[in-house]
């Protein structure tokens, strides 16, 4: 709802805007909130002509309830469920990431939260044939290691005899791959589903989501396929910069740039993943996600990882747990291995591997 | 496009001003005039005319612009990122057990933070990269050159002096060892005048200077274009004392690496900053961790942690996207950052042999 505009509705003319100026009503709320017979006594406009502009300015900008069961079928239809690749990340998300859902990676630093975006990253690409936006703001994207976890899961499947170069998979760009096995072939393909795009101010992540919304507005022919999930590692780098002092407007772009993700992961059915930094309280010491309390109402989902403590302890290994979930009971735990993720030697050592 | 007038970088002043005269988003600003604008929103045309540059400029108003191009143009594919990276170069340190930890050396285009006690070679080693960094690419180096900001003044000329001297030397004795007539003409411009003078220093006080330097490296940066590496040394000192106000102080480091990570990537180069080791004291027990809090832990990609094993000097990575976690020992020589066992170097660097097992073995021969 904005200005009071020519455009908005055939019967407000240039005019009649004017007159509504003149006595102080600018925008559409003032006009729909107005008393109208005072306002047609004060500029001398007709009083039904009002009234049908009033209306069509409702029929435009109120949006509707919704019966429940059908939001319910909708949901049905359209929501999707990403596996991430490591088995045991997926029980604890109830089987994988949800499109329309903001989920949300947390933990001190070297825990693995960029191994899982990684990994998630592959296993869209690879084994659901999905394109991935991957928008990378610390430089931890690395692609031989993305290459690496894709040749991992490609081995595997090669035993199965099951080959994942999907009808429409554009030729991969085989200038620098002539003379390379199967499996890095074929990880090629998933390679190419992946778009990376490198933001280091909260702007330039803005309009990297506004660029998003403008191609899959435009229908514009990614020849790999709609975006199914975007991995954001991560959000804090970008808004920390911001948050603190006395003006507030930090908190306004962080909010700005949480809405943008609910309303992208819910008009465009895709799932969005975030990473977050943690930092410790002041009083008690312990860890907790930063950005405050203000962003913790964003993502519906919150994993924390960190390292096993301990000295019998063996490296990689990562312990994820559960902190606020719409689905499952908060605070069960899972153990994962950050250095092999979601390989066969680790899903055989827990039962029921979805991917 | 319906773009909410908040996601812009405008005044803060602006803003306001446009939100009370109820715009809200960038279509509806976008049929006005500026001097239309200026008179409805009560400011002035110097500020009409910037905010409506600002927003012409981020949504085109050609929307056939996205058919041709998917998503904007710094996206790439991971598979041209992974074409990039195999043609890009690692610095290496000459301790060949620390390069192979790292996967080839101090990668470019990432951040890398060196934390470690006093004394135990942070500022030898960030002298030793900014030799090494100039080293030509027939022995395997990037052949660019570096910046050097010093905080705490510990950069002595004839510590780079030797260290240069010794690469020189060392290079010398490789290109006498191959026939071929490239290594010589490499060499000939590998001197340790053009060491020195291609070693860029400055001198930052405090942190205000720091922060400054910072903002200005781009200019410095687009007129010298070899530039491969920045070195912060002592990223930490400036910030550690006379701060009062510590969220201004994590607004200004979370800012200030953000800024080298962004140079980093556009420019292709490798930055390194060195921090201090702080005491933390937790369930009865005191731990040696790095300084400037919980939240600089995630400023760098890659983090490497020298400590002190009784009388040895090790390195662990603790922290990288790409490889293990893994802690080698080094040696710091009279020639510079080296291996524990003084043996040969010649590029390419080979896969040595465990250095730990083979100065075991030296002990117990003892």
């Amino acid at each position: 709802m904005g200005v009071l505009r020519v455009g908005l509705c055939p019967a407000l003319t240039q005019e009649m805007i004017q007159l509504l100026r003149g006595i102080g009503i600018k925008t559409v709320v003032d006009l729909v909130s107005a008393d109208l017979e005072e306002v047609s006594r004060k500029c001398s406009l007709s009083y039904k002509a009002l009234v049908a502009v009033r209306r069509v300015l409702l029929v435009q900008f109120s949006s509707f309830p919704f019966n429940g069961a059908d939001l319910y079928e909708e949901l049905k239809t359209s929501t999707a469920i990403l596996a991430t690749g490591i088995a045991s990340l997926d029980k604890l998300l109830d089987s994988g990431l949800y499109t329309g859902e903001v989920t949300e990676i947390t933990g001190p630093p070297a825990s693995g939260k960029t191994q899982v975006c990684l990994c998630t990253a592959a296993s869209v690409a690879y084994s659901l044939g999905q394109s991935v936006l991957y928008i990378d703001s610390t430089g931890g994207l690395t692609a031989s290691r993305l290459l690496q976890l894709l040749q991992a899961r490609t081995e595997d499947e090669e035993e199965q005899k099951v080959f994942r170069v999907l009808p429409g998979d554009p030729k991969p760009c085989f200038q620098g791959l002539v003379g390379l096995s199967l499996p890095l072939l074929i990880g090629a393909g998933a390679l190419q589903r992946i778009h990376v795009v490198r933001v280091f101010d909260i702007f330039q992540m803005l309009d990297a989501f506004q660029d998003l919304r403008g191609s899959i507005s435009q229908q514009a022919t990614n020849a790999s396929g709609p975006v199914k999930i975007v991995v954001v590692d991560s959000v804090s780098a970008v808004v920390s910069p911001l948050l603190g002092g006395q003006h507030s407007e930090g908190l306004a772009l962080m909010m700005q740039l949480a809405r943008e993700l609910k309303t992208l992961a819910r008009e465009l059915g895709i799932a969005v993943l975030v990473t977050n930094h943690v930092t410790r309280e002041r009083e008690s010491g312990k860890l907790r996600p930063a950005l405050g309390r203000s962003w913790s109402f964003v993502p519906s989902t919150r994993v924390f990882l960190e390292a096993r403590e301990g000295p019998g302890a063996p490296a990689g290994c990562r312990v994820a747990s559960l902190t606020k979930s719409p689905r499952q009971p908060t605070g069960i735990q899972e153990v994962m291995e950050i250095g092999s993720c979601g390989t066969p030697e680790q899903n055989s050592s827990l039962e029921g591997s979805k991917s | 496009m319906q773009r909410d007038l908040g996601s812009y970088p405008l005044a803060p002043g602006v803003r306001v001003k446009l939100v009370s005269a109820g715009f809200q988003t960038a279509e509806e600003l976008l049929e006005l005039k500026p001097s239309e604008l200026s008179r409805e929103v009560g400011i002035s045309k110097e500020e009409a005319l910037e905010t409506l540059q600002v927003i012409r400029r981020e949504c085109p108003v050609d929307m056939s612009k996205y058919a041709s191009v998917s998503i904007s143009g710094k996206n790439c594919t991971a598979l041209e990122l992974l074409e990039q990276e195999h043609t890009q170069g690692y610095i290496i340190t000459f301790c060949s057990a620390l390069d192979n930890i790292m996967g080839g050396g101090i990668p470019l285009t990432k951040t890398t933070e060196i934390c470690g006690a006093p004394g135990v070679g942070k500022t030898q080693l960030c002298m030793q990269l900014a030799v090494d960094v100039q080293i030509p690419e027939c022995f395997g180096g990037v052949a660019g050159e570096a910046i050097f900001l010093d905080t705490e003044g510990s950069f002595m000329v004839d510590r780079v002096v030797d260290l240069a001297t010794a690469c020189v030397q060392h290079l010398h004795l490789i290109a006498g060892s191959h026939s071929e007539g490239e290594y010589q003409k490499a060499l000939e411009n590998f001197s340790l005048e053009s060491i020195l003078s291609h070693i860029y220093y400055f001198r930052c006080h405090n942190y205000t200077e720091l922060l400054a330097q910072v903002h200005l490296l781009p200019d410095f940066l687009l007129e010298h274009s070899k530039v491969q590496l920045i070195v912060v040394d002592g990223i930490a000192f400036p910030f550690r004392h006379d701060f009062d106000d510590l969220s201004l102080r994590t607004r200004l480091l979370n800012g200030l690496a953000q800024q080298l990570i962004s140079m980093a990537n556009n420019h292709k180069l490798a930055v390194i900053w060195t921090n201090q080791m702080t005491t933390k004291i937790e369930k009865n027990q005191s731990l040696l961790v790095p300084a400037l809090g919980e939240s600089w832990g995630h400023a760098a990609t890659i983090r490497l942690i020298l400590h002190w094993d009784q009388k040895q000097r090790l390195a662990t990575l603790h922290k990288s996207p790409s490889q293990k976690e893994a802690t080698v020992l080094f040696d710091i020589t009279a020639q510079g950052f080296r291996d524990v066992v003084p043996s040969p170097l010649s590029p390419p660097v080979e896969p040595s042999a465990n250095p730990r097992k083979r100065s075991r073995e030296a002990r117990e021969e003892e």
